[in-house]
């Protein structure tokens, strides 16, 4: 292993929503953690387990009650300000006014890149995601499946280091997502961003990952660290390894656990 | 498909062919035929109470030259409460006044006039409820401490406030706009507001993400986002708008307005009771023209939005 500073860290960090109030919950507790930086990290548990919550503590959407989370080592706060990540939700969110080119151009816009970049840049996204010739069309044109492929784009227009994504899968049909989890893993290839993926399938996290943290039921705590060692590309044939099997037996193993931890 | 049986796809078969051939007209077409289907039967009832209960009908005063004694009297139906549509029609054609213009070029001006003023009154609540709207949805606290003042505007009468603009402003045409302004920024604010917090929670952490700032959010989320409400509002404004001004033409002494002309007509119902119909039936026209300019801009503004096709006129 290199040594080589995280690209996410988390140090001591603790997520008390409503604190002092009668509705005070505890939603992680002492995270610690460290995200190497071309790294393809799951994070899976229960739900209502703080998957989420993790993740929006990295974009800076929340802040931590205590403790400190750094990306790229700056305060996360200053990581955002920078546009230092992109970010896919569960669902779309395209703006409707906005055909697929524009809403793909929507963070370059804000980030003052020229018109003609745009443009260029955003028809190259196009293609790594196979939406070639739906430029002009409106984001309610296209299917779920398509729509997410225009989001993740989206998040890759300003060729971002750090990609985070909450579940972006989980409102597809399991034929639409294994494609999705193989073109994603193809732009990881391809563009070498480090991944931070929030999930609560098991064979998308084992399939995607080089690490998988799994999670304990509220309060939120990193249980186990399971690393992935499948070879890189992967592709049909990797599931049907052993080892993948493996893995996926440690990991549901481990969810059982987690699942059991606090009830 | 093997579960429909043979009967229900008959059945199917043949409401498609009964229905395909209205289905093909042009939608705007269709929109057409209904609405003059649904004047004809407005005609045909108004006539029918006539022919029920209004005055006998004199052979030489029709275009028909039927000669005609209703069964039933009722006071509501007579000629001078209920004029014959034929009557109404033909005052268009006729002079107001001896040697005067015909009451089409009266009206049509005074159309015009008002049209006018309802614009600018339109233009200056659309504007004014566009930014009370935006404040609103900005500071809560203005909201909260607002808006019970803004809701209590809109429960005093026009009819009370006119005036005082009048005495305020001094009688003219920017009165009137003022008086047309006060019916037309309450939708516009109401819905303003409710449309710039439509987004999804969701796409404003999106916005977040991006670091965009307050007036980017605004400008490529929020007032997009809130167009179809405002444009909901508008509609509702462009006729009341028309309201307004012509009650506003009232207290401020305006005589050249449709105002003017419902003041004028009034007055002189006894003489002819078909001038106040044909002067309310300008003045509806013009608020159905101003909808429907308002709604060409809201087809062409929102023409790529999902809903935009379906939205009736």
């Amino acid at each position: 292993m290199t040594v080589q500073a995280p690209i996410v860290s988390f140090a001591g960090v603790n997520k008390i929503f409503n604190p002092g109030s009668a509705k005070e919950t505890v939603a992680l507790r002492d995270i610690n953690l460290a995200i190497e930086a071309g790294s393809f990290v799951s994070v899976i548990g229960p739900s209502g387990c703080g998957k989420s919550t993790l993740l929006r503590l990295v974009g800076d959407l929340i802040q931590p009650t205590a403790g400190e989370v750094q990306v790229k080592g700056k305060p996360a706060r200053q990581a955002r300000l920078n546009q230092d990540y992109g970010i896919v939700f569960q669902a779309p969110v395209l703006f409707e006014w906005r055909s697929i080119l524009k809403n793909i151009q929507l963070p370059m816009e804000l980030r003052g890149t020229t018109p003609a970049e745009r443009d260029k840049r955003a028809r190259e996204l196009l293609g790594l995601v196979e939406l070639t010739g739906f430029e002009r069309h409106y984001p309610w044109q296209l299917s779920g499946g398509m729509q997410q492929r225009a989001s993740i784009a989206r998040a890759l227009a300003i060729q971002p280091e750090l990609l985070l994504m909450d579940e972006p899968f989980g409102a597809l049909d399991e034929m639409t997502r294994e494609r999705m989890n193989m073109e994603l893993h193809n732009i990881w290839r391809q563009t070498g961003t480090t991944v931070l993926f929030v999930t609560h399938s098991i064979p998308e996290a084992v399939f995607l990952s080089t690490r998988i943290l799994v999670m304990s039921a509220r309060p939120g705590e990193i249980m186990h660290v399971v690393e992935v060692n499948l070879p890189v590309p992967r592709g049909e044939h990797t599931r049907a390894e052993a080892a993948y099997f493996e893995v996926e037996r440690e990991v549901r193993e481990w969810l059982r656990r987690a699942q059991g931890y606090s009830s | 498909m093997s579960e429909v049986s043979p009967a229900t796809a008959g059945q199917d078969v043949a409401a498609r062919h009964s229905v395909t051939p209205v289905r093909t007209l042009p939608r705007w077409l269709r929109r057409v035929l209904a609405f003059l289907l649904v004047l004809a039967l407005l005609a045909l009832a108004w006539e029918g109470l006539k022919w029920l209960a209004g005055d006998p009908w004199r052979p030489e005063s029709n275009p028909f030259g039927i000669s005609h004694t209703p069964p039933f009297r009722a006071k509501i139906a007579s000629d001078l409460n209920l004029p014959h549509l034929w009557d109404v029609v033909e005052a268009f054609g006729q002079p107001s006044r001896r040697n005067g213009p015909p009451l089409s070029a009266v009206l049509l001006e005074a159309a015009l006039f008002t049209f006018r003023e309802a614009i600018a009154g339109f233009l200056l609540g659309g504007l004014l409820g566009f930014l009370l709207g935006t404040l609103f949805a900005h500071v809560t606290l203005l909201e909260r401490g607002c808006m019970p003042y803004v809701v209590a505007s809109q429960t005093v009468p026009i009819l009370a406030i006119a005036p005082m603009v009048v005495i305020w402003l001094k009688a003219g045409w920017i009165s009137v706009a003022v008086i047309a302004a006060y019916l037309t920024f309450f939708p516009v604010a109401i819905n303003t507001l409710r449309g710039l917090r439509s987004p999804d929670p969701m796409a404003l952490e999106l916005m977040h993400s991006y670091a965009a700032s307050r007036s980017e959010i605004l400008w490529k989320l929020r007032v997009p986002a809130a167009l179809p409400y405002i444009f909901t509002a508008l509609k509702i404004s462009a006729t009341a708008s028309v309201v307004g001004a012509i009650i506003g033409e009232l207290p401020s002494g305006i005589r050249g307005g449709l105002g003017g002309a419902i003041l004028n007509f009034n007055s002189f119902y006894i003489s002819g009771p078909q001038r106040l119909w044909a002067a309310i039936i300008a003045s509806a026209a013009v608020g159905i023209a101003f909808y429907l300019l308002v709604t060409v801009a809201e087809r062409l503004v929102l023409r790529s939005r999902p809903l935009a096709v379906e939205e009736g006129v």
